[in-house]
Formats: C-alpha cells, structure tokens, sequence
C-alpha cells in the first residue's frame, strides 16, 4: 500500500492541532480574528494577530513580568478616545477585541483588556480587581476629580495593590498613586472564596454592564 | 370499546397532556423567574451593602450595625461579612421557622435554590472583606403558590370549557354515527330503510353504499313484485271484466264456507245477463264487452268497504257476488240490484231492454259450494218468472243472526274473566313434516250452550262493538300459558281493530315482558288487510314486537300484492298465503307460476312463506316444490 502524505493533508493536520490547541486554551482567536476583520477590516485583525502572538510569548513570564508587559503593551496599542467619540455612547464598555481592533479606548476598556490578558496568561483573577476610582487631574494642587477606572493586583489578601492604569505608563503601588482615591471593586469571580463554584445562571455579577460585556465577548471567542 | 367511547377518552387524554403539560412548564418558568429575581436582589444589597461599607468608617460596631439594619428589614436568609481570608467578621441568619401558608409537599416539589450574592468591600486600597448575602425564599415560595392556586383555578375553567367544547364535537359526530349504526341493524334484521346521507365524508361513502343497496334491493323487489302482480292478475282474473275468473271465484268462496275468517253464514248473489249470444249480435263484440265491463265495475264497487265481498264471473253470461257480511238475502239482492239499477241499467237499458235477472240466498258455513250455487239458481230461475230485470231472494237470517246486539256486547265483555275463551290448535308443516309452529285459533264458549263458537261467529260482532283488544289479550295470555308448559312455538293472530289501539299495544308489551322465556316461541300475525288499513300503526307494532322477540307475520297474504314494495323495511319474519291461491293448486299452473315467484322474492328478503288452506296431504310436495317453507289447512294433520 502507497501511502502518500500530501500538503493539503499536513494542512489539514495542522489546522486541527491549532483548534485543538486553542479549544484548550479556551480561546477562539480564529473566531476572534474573523470578528475583527469582518467588524473593522484587515488592520483588526493584525491587531489580533499581534496581540495573540505577544500573549503567547509571555506566556512564560514570571508574573510579575507578567503584568508589567501587559500594562506596557495594552497602553502601548490603545489610544485613549473617550466613549462619545469612539462609540458615540456617554459609557461604553468595550471587548479587548473593540479596544485592540480599533486601537483607541478610554479608562476601563484599558482595565479590562488588561485583566483578560492576564486571566489568558494565568493570573488568578483572586488577585485582580476592577476598581472605580476618584481620579485627581492636573497635580497634587489640583481640586479637578473625575471618574476613573483602574485595574488593581493584591499578590496577597491583604496586600498592598499595584494599580495599572492609562493616566501613567508605569505601574505603580497604590500609595504612590495618591491621585486615585479607591471607591468601589469587583472582579469576575465572586466565588473564589468557596472554590471552585462556577458563577450561578443568571450572572456572576450584578454589574449589568459587567455582564453584558461578559456575553459580549463570549460571543467574540474569549472564554470569560 | 366503542368508537364514542375512545373519542372521549381521546379528548380527556389530549387535555391532561396539554394542561399538565403548560401547567408545568409555567410552574418551571416561575421558579426560573423567581429564583433569577432572589438572586438579583442578593446581589443588589450584596453591592449597595459593601459600597456603603466601603464609605463608612470599619469599627466593629458600625459594620454590625449596617449589617443589623439590613437583615432586620426581613427579606434575607443570611448576610455574612469574612475578612479577605474567609474568616467570619459579623454574621446574622435568620432561625425563625416559616410561617406562611405554603405547604410543605409544595416546597419539596418545586426547591427554590436562593443563591448568595457577593461583593467585595475596601478599605481605601486595602481589601476588607466580602459580604455574602442570601435572600430569603418564603416570598417566592409565598408567590410561586398564589400563582399556582390561580393557574389551577384557570385551567380548570378551560378545562370545563374543552369538556363543553368536546360534548358538543361528539354529539355532532355521534348523531349521523348512530344512524348508520341503526341502518346497518336494520338491514340485519331485513328492514331495508335509507337515511339522510350525514356531512361526514367518511360516513356519507358508507351510508351512500348501503342507501344504493337498498334502493337497488327495493327496485329488484318492487320489480319482481310488479310482474308478480301482473301475473296474479292475469291468472285469477277474467280479461274482459277484470272480476274474479271461476276458479278464483270459487277457491275464495270455497274458503269463505270452510275457513274461520268470516261468519256462519252469509250472501250469494248470481247476476245472469238474458242472452249474451243476441246481446252480441245486437250490439257488435265491441260494444257487448263494453257493457260486460261497466257491470263488472258495478259489482266489483258494491265490494268496497266489505271485507270478503268479492265478484267473479263464473260462466261467460253469469256473475256471483259472495257477501259475508249480509246476513239477509234480500238485504244483499236489494244492495246489489239498487247499484245496477243506478249505475248500469240508465245506459243500456233504453238499447237492451231485457237485460238481467238477479238471484240470492243465504249460504251456511259447511255448505258444499255448489250446493250453495245451485239453489242460488233456483233463485234465479224464479226471478225470471217474475218478467224483465228483476230479482229474487231465498232465505233470511237465522238464529245467530237474530242474537241482540246487547246480548252479544255482554258475553264478549264477561267471556275473558270467565274463562269462556279457549285456543285451538292446527299444526304448521315444513314440506319434510316437521312442526314448525302451533296456529292457535280462538273459541268461544257460550255459557249454557254447547257448540263452541267459532272465529267467524263471534269477532265480526266482537269489531263492530269495539271488544276485540281484551278477546286478543286473552288469546295472547292463554298462548303464554300454553308455552310455559309446552314445547315448540304457537302463533296468535291480531284483529285488524286492534293493532292501531295504544292501550292494547302498551298491556301487550307488558303481558310479552312479563314473560321473557316465552316470547321468543311466540310468534305473531295480523291479517293482510288490517295491516293495509293501518300501516303505520303495523309498522309501530312489528317494532315493538320485534323488540320483545317475538316473530312477526302477515296472515292471509297476496290479495294486495301490488303494495307489497312497502314491506321491504318492516323486517317481517313470515307470511302466510292466502288460501284462495293455494286451494287446487295442483291443477292451476298460473298459480303455480305466481307462488314460485312469490316464495322467491319472499326468500330474497328473508322472509319464511307458509300456505294456508292447504286441502290435502297430496299437495304439500308440490307446495314444497314451488319454495312454500311450511303448509296448514285442513289436509295437513
């Protein structure tokens, strides 16, 4: 018997191993790339592809190094635009996809790309928090405060945070941010106490916004 | 089961199915609901209650007091504050024991699960705490039940109306099924009846087959019984008149004399035309049968309204008429001579002035028919002594005859309680001498007297004083009895008087009722033109009796053929000949022809055909041959 290996069959092979791999990963970047192309057109999706191949490369980082890329990476690639410019909504949160595709983004969908990143990379959510902040603008003398949104890592419980935002391009400890005053945290895991729960039907949060983007970007491939 | 039946237990089927189904699928949909609304509500307070902690100063007492606040106001299992190491800070869960009105097989069948809500609280950027918080399920159970109770109480409305609704659907279906279910009884019992064709497309196809058949059935009858009729006709019948020819004459005359049918005694009438030879000479052949025709109509018309009367021709210038029901000679001579004198001398007599002479005389039963023709020619012979057209009469009524009304109203009305009346015997026959029934005849027994009266004697007087129905009544009683001790089967005829008598049918049915051993040997008959006379009433009467069990016939059958088409849908069992077809039947081939074709259709509808009058044992071969299914009369013993 003449067995012959053709390359559509290596072709083949190999996109299988890709989805297996990423069916194991538990992200679709296949799907997201497509989103991304079909939304906003071909730079999206390179923007994807980058952004995957950057995720991949850290993979190995300690996790210190971890989120000192992340910060630096996602500051790097998303120009802030507020809301009503970008979305041509007063508050929209928008997917890691939106905020990388299209490369511009304002205080919590750098938050947010931020945490997904770290989540894909294998940093325990326990030690994240989303968190509303009272934000100082214009120096210490200033009295000019705005609503902010800042992702905060506890290495431990009861820990002091490192605060990464897009204010600063450095992350910092929280009490070299004495610009930020913290008001209100949340993260996607509101079981971890318990362990190994998985988030009740109906919602891990009551943050409707939280959640719609949650089923957003569900849809857009990420496993959330 | 019947096909009724499962359509109901369809609709009740389909109904639980659909309102359980819905049912519980809105019960699982609430819970859903509810259970979501619990949660959502954990996780509001969970949030509103750690971001106003977050804001408040963390001393102890404060965090149990905000905590105390919330709890207090009712609508919560537990809230629980732990340190970010999950050690418990402040805790409250509610221990009172629920007091609602839900009960408890409810909260097993449908678990709420209340899920916490959480939420973290800060203190500045260090993490506090977390508060847990888990809404408690009284109030959803509370209105999960409401709920409950009001869905029930709608589908049941709903439930009652789909009962409504399916009533009225099976009465719609029921209705025609039920009348093709009646049709096909019928037809099993031999009643060919049509129905309407019901809207149903299925069952309109299956009653449109069986009403095709039936009408086809009817054609072929009708048919067949139109060329018996013609016949009939033919054979028995002079062609020129259309009176009785002699034979037929004579047979019906010999049955008056000998049979039970009429009374004791009776009139005959001969009519001689003076000269047919010079009539014909005078007027031409067609114009001597024009004048043979219009006395024929005469006399055939002076029979109407008299049962038994008949008029034949016996020779080719001689008529006879038999009249039963004159008891007087004269009486009949003068009857019959004022019809002609009104109705057929105006015309010819002014042409032919010596047209006929008239003679009559009482006839006896027993007599010797020709006895009875000879002395009515000595009767004629002195009308002829008497000049032009005239007439004469030998013989008045005796002693029966003479018995006052009142005397006779008096024995008939004690004769039933006094147990004057009795039954008489004759066997029926089958062709290989089986019995298949006992004919019982009534007698009646005159106190002080001592000849039993016959039939003849007594029920002419007994219908003109209105007695027949408790004379029938006791007949019937006196059968029963009979069967209760005897074996085979006994038939009781009816009076014609009596079938259409609503009270008389009602205490027969519950004489028959009474005894529901004897009624399926009892088998039933009225005269052929009693049934005529009230048809409707006949066809009542078969129903009921048929319902009881009994068997149901026509006596003295074929002097009406030509309406017999009318009882194809009466289911009838038998009939018995008349036996002015079957007396000399041996030398009549017409006759012959006529009962072969008779038995026949008679056979095709089921029905057993007896001859009655049969003269001698020698005929019943013959009688068997021709299709008869069994024979009386007096040569049968």
């Amino acid at each position: 018997m003449n067995f012959r290996v053709t390359p559509r069959a290596i072709v083949a092979l190999a996109v299988l191993c890709v989805w297996l791999i990423q069916q194991a990963a538990g992200v679709n970047f296949d799907l997201i790339q497509q989103t991304a192309v079909k939304r906003f057109g071909a730079p999206a999706g390179n923007a994807m592809r980058d952004w995957q191949g950057a995720l991949n490369e850290s993979k190995s980082l300690a996790e210190m190094e971890k989120l000192r890329f992340i910060n630096a990476y996602v500051n790097g690639r998303v120009t802030f635009v507020d809301d009503k410019t970008a979305w041509g909504a007063d508050d929209y949160w928008a997917t890691p996809l939106e905020s990388m595709g299209r490369a511009v983004g304002d205080c919590e969908d750098y938050a947010i790309a931020k945490y997904f990143s770290l989540k894909y990379l294998g940093v325990p959510v326990a030690k994240l928090r989303m968190t509303y902040v009272r934000a100082r603008i214009g120096g210490p003398a200033s009295t000019i405060t705005q609503a902010h949104m800042v992702l905060a890592y506890y290495s431990s419980p009861d820990a002091e945070p490192l605060i990464m935002d897009n204010l600063i391009s450095e992350m910092r400890p929280a009490s070299r941010r004495s610009d930020l005053a913290p008001v209100f945290s949340f993260n996607t895991e509101g079981v971890w106490m318990t362990g190994g729960q998985p988030p009740p039907a109906g919602g891990s949060s009551g943050l409707t916004r939280w959640q719609d983007l949650l089923t957003r970007m569900k849809a857009e491939g990420f496993d959330t | 089961m019947s096909l009724i039946r499962q359509l109901w237990l369809a609709i009740v089927i389909i109904s639980i199915i659909a309102f359980g189904g819905s049912f519980t699928v809105s019960m699982l949909t609430a819970r859903h609901y509810v259970a979501q609304q619990l949660q959502r509500q954990s996780i509001d307070t969970a949030n509103s209650l750690a971001l106003s902690m977050s804001q408040q100063s963390k001393d102890p007492v404060t965090v149990e007091l905000q905590v105390a606040a919330l709890f207090d106001g009712g609508h919560y299992q537990s809230i629980v504050v732990t340190d970010p190491f999950g050690k418990t800070m402040v805790d409250r869960i509610q221990t009172r024991s629920d007091t609602s009105s839900v009960p408890a097989w409810f909260v097993n069948l449908l678990p709420i699960e209340s899920l916490p809500g959480r939420a973290q609280v800060t203190d500045g950027w260090k993490q506090f705490g977390l508060v847990t918080v888990i809404s408690h399920n009284r109030f959803a159970y509370q209105a999960l039940w409401d709920g409950l109770i009001d869905l029930a109480g709608w589908f049941l409305l709903a439930a009652l109306g789909a009962g409504l609704v399916g009533t009225l659907l099976i009465r719609n279906i029921r209705r025609p099924l039920e009348a093709v279910v009646g049709q096909a009884h019928a037809i099993g019992e031999r009643r060919f009846i049509t129905i309407d064709e019901p809207r149903t497309p299925e069952l309109r196809s299956a009653v449109r087959a069986m009403n095709d058949m039936v009408a086809r059935l009817r054609q072929m009858f009708a048919d067949e019984s139109a060329r018996l009729e013609a016949l009939r006709h033919k054979v028995n019948h002079d062609e020129v008149t259309g009176l009785s020819n002699r034979d037929y004459f004579m047979a019906h005359f010999r049955e008056i004399l000998q049979g039970e049918e009429f009374g004791q005694t009776g009139s005959l009438v001969l009519v001689r035309l003076v000269d047919i030879n010079a009539l014909n000479q005078r007027l031409g052949h067609m114009r001597a049968d024009a004048l043979l025709k219009d006395l024929g109509t005469v006399l055939y018309a002076s029979g109407e309204g008299r049962i038994g009367q008949r008029a034949g021709r016996t020779k080719g210038a001689e008529f006879a008429v038999v009249c039963p029901s004159f008891q007087s000679a004269t009486e009949a001579a003068t009857d019959l001579y004022e019809r002609l004198q009104q109705d057929f001398m105006p015309k010819w007599a002014p042409e032919v002035p010596d047209l006929f002479h008239l003679g009559a005389v009482l006839y006896r039963r027993g007599q010797k028919p020709g006895e009875a023709l000879a002395r009515a020619d000595q009767a004629l012979a002195a009308a002829q002594s008497k000049g032009l057209n005239s007439w004469h009469a030998i013989g008045e009524g005796e002693a029966l005859a003479s018995v006052p009304a009142e005397q006779w109203r008096t024995l008939l009305t004690e004769a039933v309680g006094a147990g004057l009346v009795k039954i008489a015997f004759f066997p029926v026959v089958s062709g290989a001498r089986q019995v298949l029934h006992q004919e019982s005849v009534i007698r009646l027994q005159p106190a002080g007297q001592g000849a039993l009266l016959s039939a003849g004697d007594f029920m002419p007087m007994a219908a003109r004083l209105n007695l027949t129905a408790p004379l029938d009544l006791g007949v019937i009683k006196l059968a029963l009895k009979h069967l209760e001790t005897a074996t085979g089967d006994v038939a009781v005829n009816l009076s014609a008087e009596t079938i259409s008598d609503w009270g008389f049918r009602n205490e027969l049915r519950a004489l028959i009722k009474d005894h529901p051993g004897q009624s399926k040997r009892l088998w039933i008959e009225v005269a052929e033109y009693g049934v005529f006379r009230q048809f409707d009433a006949f066809r009542e009467l078969c129903k009921m009796l048929k319902a009881l069990g009994c068997k149901v016939g026509i006596e003295y059958f074929g002097q009406r053929f030509a309406e017999g088409q009318k009882l194809a849908d009466l289911g009838l069992d038998y009939i018995k000949v008349h036996p002015t077809y079957v007396r000399g039947i041996a030398q009549n081939s017409g006759n012959q022809e006529f009962l072969k074709g008779l038995c026949n259709v008679a056979h095709a509808l089921g029905i057993v055909v007896i001859a009655l009058g049969v003269e001698s044992e020698g005929d019943l071969p013959l009688l068997t041959s021709l299709g008869f299914d069994g024979m009386t009369g007096p040569g049968v013993k």
